[in-house]
């Protein structure tokens, strides 16, 4: 990431972006390589803040993912459009949930156990 | 254009590629893992036996079936499909294990069993423990912690609250070890647990768990080792 200036790229780009890195994170954590999946994890993190700094908010260009079929893409798509898209975002989490995909599920059901306690993070 | 920008249209245009490659790969994967399937379960119906004798090792026809098992030997009833030859066990330990917690997921989402992913490839036997307990249905704590006085294949005893924090917290190996901090979990679904502790996660502001519970007492850890054991599904 400190090769590509985040500000220059499109929108279309940052998701893209976004999609190949939870792409290479599901890859790492089947590989237990969890060193590789927190440094995933920091870039994302860079682009969805990216995104939100966009006029208007645009977070709301990652919500076509919450149909991608890879479920670590759904997750992160999910976590982080729930603050814009709320109510697509928690039944995308419900659905991984509900479908024991697992170790997607158990993240999900832990931000859903936020919410409902009212003290996530991420809304 | 300056050679800054250039240079960073190019790296937008890797980029691009990269994704698309990634994309391509999983779906790839995602394709070959339902294609074993499906073949394997034409295998079954065809009456495929993994008991029935084969050619040895270090024959020109080593490997196919003998013949005199009551098999036709694979779907379309050729000896060189058998579902032996479809799965080829992969020469390293992870990618063993890649294919072993994708098998196990897979059965916890669609409920198949054991005994039908074993027959899969002879080779996924020796995980079928590991593969089996991972559909364990929740139990009760008191459940797990009396079970963790005995051993059983396919599970690990797991430390409730991490040993190293509970030494650094002046814990006896006593109480550290007790029955109360010892749990009987399935491995596959320990592995995970493990991997959580120390991944950066959202709801603890991008913190690992491990960060997060860096400092804080026995109290605190406890609780949230038993929620994260409820999400996990065990």
């Amino acid at each position: 990431m400190k090769n590509l200036a985040l500000e220059n790229l499109s929108v279309t780009e940052l998701v893209n972006h976004f999609t190949t890195l939870a792409l290479e994170q599901y890859q790492a954590e089947l590989r237990d390589d969890i060193a590789s999946y927190n440094r995933l994890y920091d870039k994302i993190v860079l682009i969805r803040d990216a995104l939100k700094e966009r006029p208007g908010d645009q977070r709301r260009a990652l919500v076509p993912l919450l149909g991608h079929p890879n479920p670590q893409v759904r997750l992160k798509a999910a976590l982080y459009t729930l603050a814009v898209e709320p109510k697509a975002a928690r039944q995308i989490l419900q659905d991984i949930s509900d479908r024991n995909e697992y170790p997607q599920a158990a993240y999900a059901r832990e931000t859903l156990a936020a919410i409902e306690r009212g003290d996530s993070r991420l809304t | 254009m300056n050679r800054l920008d250039l240079e960073f249209q190019r790296l937008v245009a890797l980029r691009a590629f990269v994704a698309g490659m990634l994309e391509l790969k999983w779906l790839r994967d995602a394709t070959r893992f339902e294609i074993a399937m499906r073949r394997h379960e034409w295998a079954i119906k065809a009456g495929f036996n993994p008991d029935q004798p084969r050619v040895p090792k270090g024959n020109s026809d080593g490997g196919k079936w003998s013949g005199d098992g009551n098999s036709s030997g694979g779907p379309d009833g050729g000896d060189s499909d058998s579902p032996e030859g479809q799965g080829g066990r992969p020469a390293g330990s992870r990618d063993r294990m890649i294919i072993v917690k994708e098998i196990a997921r897979r059965i916890v989402q669609t409920g198949e069993t054991v005994v039908t992913i074993a027959r899969m490839s002879s080779w996924l036997q020796t995980y079928s423990a590991q593969i089996n307990t991972c559909n364990d249905p929740p139990k009760s704590l008191d459940e797990l912690q009396r079970a963790a006085s005995t051993s059983a294949p396919g599970y690990d005893i797991h430390h409730i609250v991490e040993q190293t924090q509970a030494e650094r917290d002046g814990f006896s190996r006593e109480i550290i070890d007790g029955p109360d901090n010892l749990v009987r979990v399935p491995r596959l679904k320990h592995q995970e647990i493990n991997g959580w502790y120390q991944s950066k996660n959202d709801e603890f502001g991008g913190m690992t768990p491990r960060e997060y519970l860096n400092g804080r007492s026995w109290k605190s850890a406890g609780p949230l080792d038993w929620k994260r054991s409820k999400s996990t599904g065990f």
